[in-house]
């Protein structure tokens, strides 16, 4: 909470639209800010009607994505802003890019773009995603603010693939950063970014709600269940790959997908050509309450992705005293620790995959009762909300 | 017959893919039918006399001309069919502008056949036999092997539809099979491979400074299977192997990128943009080997250029491809979705005599040249639209 005398921090956090009431990571982030005295502003590009209920202030980047006249006409506004409203953000920006050596041209577009910025009053400007950082790695310095940003997994690892050197100027930058993972850290690193300007802040979990009463499943039914968007990162073809293995040794098991997604089509037709569709319920994408009731059904948790920040639905299904299995990707390893509250098995290796499930299915029950209690006291006392918001808390008063 | 058969080939766009712009060309320069391109035309070409392009192009003004004209054309002309048409239209709820673009069209120059190349739009054209237009639709790719699979609605349209259609023509027999489950009955269907005629370039050399060539070609969708290639390469990688594995077609995929940054693959993996046709056949002949690691195809016709120009083929089980590549006969084949059985294959074929690669070279062009000739593809065709 707030301490008496204490000037109270505005933090601008930028994302690319309001988060809507699934993405409880930046909802509890900032209702977190705000019970500890911050005041949060949220700088987004895209905005709707309805987002106008939104807990904090909402200010929107103008849309160019429309016909050119109107992107003419959105241009010239925000440019004549610039010049006219707050003169000495746009020149100091417009100077610090040309330091960058930015192109005259590039410069002038990203004065018309980041003008929503120039008008606020912020201490920190929080980029919540590392694509959003790009193109404004000076509006920060522009308005007197610090400058954060939180790289979540894809935009560390995958975005560079496809936008070659995207991060070459913003990892020239004195701003603080916060990854999910050590291992994150570790690849952040390894772009020159100094240890001390990175801050681990692991996800966390509502363990209020992610607790229950009951015993855990022990039908003689196999069990498994995955709680992912059907991406490929998620490494939904290696899992099926191990699980058609399962069947040929005779295992009968059942496996739930919960999550909508772009590659229903690839994991259908692979489960078809690996002989285990009828083994397989898609749910699609289901509200908590019923991801609960599903997670309470089964008996493993299987996250066997081939890139992952960390991964919210793993501890979840610790903290509901599922076994998980996860493969090695990124953060998944500190996630689940092997052998101690869940197992880890190297990534891309379907039969390893197997042979893991098929021994813990082995394992007798009190060593498989001592991994769950010590799963769901971890999940509990280290990834807590109240203990997330606290070093968010640090992370800006620091 | 008496006449030429008017014979609409519609693919949707014009010109269309390669092996059906193949099919159009040779159809036409047989002389004995009169082919109709309708759709959206996206670039002008200058086809034999035989072929009328009735297309639009991609602008409103373009389509507005071409429905004044036709919809001028039906009222004062044809307003019997016009009619007919636009209540079939009403009940089915396609009866907007686009729709009848794309209807009028056909229907005033109502072609004797109208052969679909593509499956999912059977349900918008089998209103043609209400006037006496013979509907034929091509099995080919995706739309039959994996589409109707993950989606009910598609399987239960093909269902219903597929009955109605006068006769289908499978670019497999494995196709043929596939397409079974959806009610195509062997007595409509005629398998007709592809066909095409590709000279070699010169002599080109292969196993540049020792190191094994392989190469694939294709878009990066996942039904090409290269994750599995890439698994495999990754094998061969820890066994000492020296390769370079090239993927034109698949620059900018992030899913391969990350597999090849992941397995440490960069200095052995290139994924290159798509290349103009000579680049590629280049690239094939310069190369030990073509990988097919696809999950399901037809017959692949990269698979049949790269026998033409002296390149082994390596390919998986993956429908209609084992009806041309007899392992180790006039190539190789291993099972789909299997890394281990792609590097240890390529291990194999990396330590063949120069008598064997010599007889696996001639081999493959004799299949070629026997089973994928053009004078069978349009002589097939033709007597199948002829048996109508």
């Amino acid at each position: 909470m707030k301490q008496k005398g204490q000037k109270s921090q505005t933090i601008g956090l930028v994302l690319s639209t309001v988060p809507r009431y699934s993405e409880t990571f930046f909802r509890n982030k900032i209702k977190g800010l705000q019970n500890h005295g911050f005041k949060v502003i949220l700088f987004v590009d895209y905005y709707k009607k309805e987002d106008s209920s939104f807990s904090c202030k909402i200010v929107s980047a103008s849309n160019y994505n429309n016909s050119r006249f109107i992107n003419f006409w959105n241009s010239f506004v925000a440019l004549s802003k610039s010049v006219f409203v707050h003169p000495k953000r746009s020149l100091k920006l417009f100077q610090l890019n040309k330091k960058d050596h930015i192109s005259f041209k590039d410069n002038l577009k990203q004065i018309i773009i980041n003008e929503f910025f120039l008008s606020e009053q912020v201490d920190w400007l929080h980029f919540g995603f590392g694509m959003l950082a790009v193109n404004r790695e000076n509006v920060a310095a522009a308005i007197k603010a610090k400058m954060a940003v939180s790289f979540r997994g894809f935009d560390l690892y995958l975005s560079p693939l496809k936008h070659k050197n995207c991060y070459n100027i913003l990892f020239k930058k004195d701003i603080r950063y916060h990854v999910l993972s050590q291992e994150m850290k570790h690849d952040l690193m390894k772009y020159k970014v100094q240890e001390n300007q990175i801050k681990v802040i692991t996800p966390a979990i509502n363990t209020e709600f992610f607790q229950t009463e009951k015993s855990p499943h022990k039908s003689k039914h196999l069990q498994l269940v995955t709680v992912a968007r059907q991406h490929w990162k998620k490494g939904f073809i290696y899992t099926l790959e191990a699980l058609a293995c399962l069947k040929q040794n005779d295992i009968d098991f059942h496996y739930t997908i919960i999550g909508g997604g772009i590659e229903q089509e690839r994991i259908t037709f692979a489960a078809y050509q690996l002989g285990i569709l009828e083994n397989i319920t898609f749910t699609g994408k289901l509200p908590q309450e019923e991801v609960k009731a599903t997670l309470l059904q089964s008996s493993i948790f299987v996250q066997y992705s081939i890139q992952e920040g960390f991964c919210n639905a793993v501890l979840e299904a610790q903290a509901l005293g599922l076994l998980c299995v996860v493969s090695n990707a990124e953060g998944l390893a500190e996630n689940v620790l092997n052998g101690i509250t869940g197992w880890v098995v190297p990534k891309r290796e379907p039969i390893q995959l197997a042979q893991k499930i098929m021994e813990i299915l082995n394992l007798p029950e009190e060593q498989k009762q001592e991994i769950r209690n010590v799963a769901i006291e971890r999940v509990k006392k280290e990834f807590n909300l109240e203990k997330q918001q606290e070093k968010f808390v640090r992370f800006y008063q620091n | 017959m008496s006449h030429k058969l008017k014979i609409a080939i519609y693919s949707g766009v014009i010109p269309s893919s390669t092996f059906i712009e193949r099919l159009i060309t040779g159809l036409s320069i047989s002389n004995q039918c009169e082919i109709y391109l309708f759709g959206a035309e996206k670039q002008m070409l200058r086809y034999d006399k035989n072929v009328k392009v009735v297309g639009y192009r991609n602008s409103k003004f373009s389509k507005f001309i071409q429905l004044i004209k036709y919809s001028f054309l039906m009222f004062f002309f044809n307003r019997k069919d016009k009619k007919k048409l636009d209540v079939i239209l009403k009940s089915k709820g396609r009866n907007t502008r686009l729709d009848k673009v794309k209807f009028y069209p056909v229907l005033w120059h109502k072609p004797d056949i109208f052969h679909l190349q593509w499956a999912k739009g059977i349900e918008d054209w089998i209103w043609l036999k209400e006037f006496g237009v013979k509907v034929v639709l091509s099995l080919r790719g995706t739309q039959i092997n994996h589409s109707p699979i993950a989606d009910a609605e598609l399987a239960a349209m093909y269902r219903r539809e597929f009955p109605k259609v006068d006769g289908f023509h499978a670019v497999s027999k494995a196709i043929a099979n596939e397409a079974a489950k959806y009610g195509v009955t062997p007595a409509k269907t005629k398998v007709v491979y592809s066909g095409l005629q590709l000279e070699p370039s010169l002599e080109m050399e292969k196993n540049k400074n020792g190191v094994f060539q392989i190469i694939s070609i294709g878009r990066p969708h996942w039904i090409k299977g290269y994750t599995y290639a890439l698994d495999g390469c990754k094998q061969l990688k820890d066994n000492g192997f020296k390769f370079q594995y090239t993927i034109i077609g698949a620059a900018g995929n992030i899913e391969l990128a990350y597999q090849i940054e992941d397995l440490g693959l960069q200095n052995e993996v290139i994924l290159m943009e798509k290349q103009p046709f000579n680049t590629v056949k280049e690239n094939i002949q310069s190369s030990d080997l073509l990988v097919l690691p696809s999950l399901k195809e037809g017959i692949a016709n990269v698979v049949l250029e790269a026998m033409l120009l002296k390149t082994f083929v390596l390919t998986t089980d993956c429908g209609g491809m084992t009806e041309v590549i007899n392992d180790n006969v006039n190539g190789f084949v291993v099972p789909i979705r299997n890394s281990e059985a792609i590097a240890q294959k390529i291990l194999e074929i990396s330590t063949l005599s120069i008598e064997q690669k010599d007889e696996l070279v001639n081999n493959a062009i004799q299949t070629v040249r026997n089973q994928h000739n053009e004078k069978q593809l349009i002589t097939g065709m033709l007597n199948f639209y002829k048996d109508l």
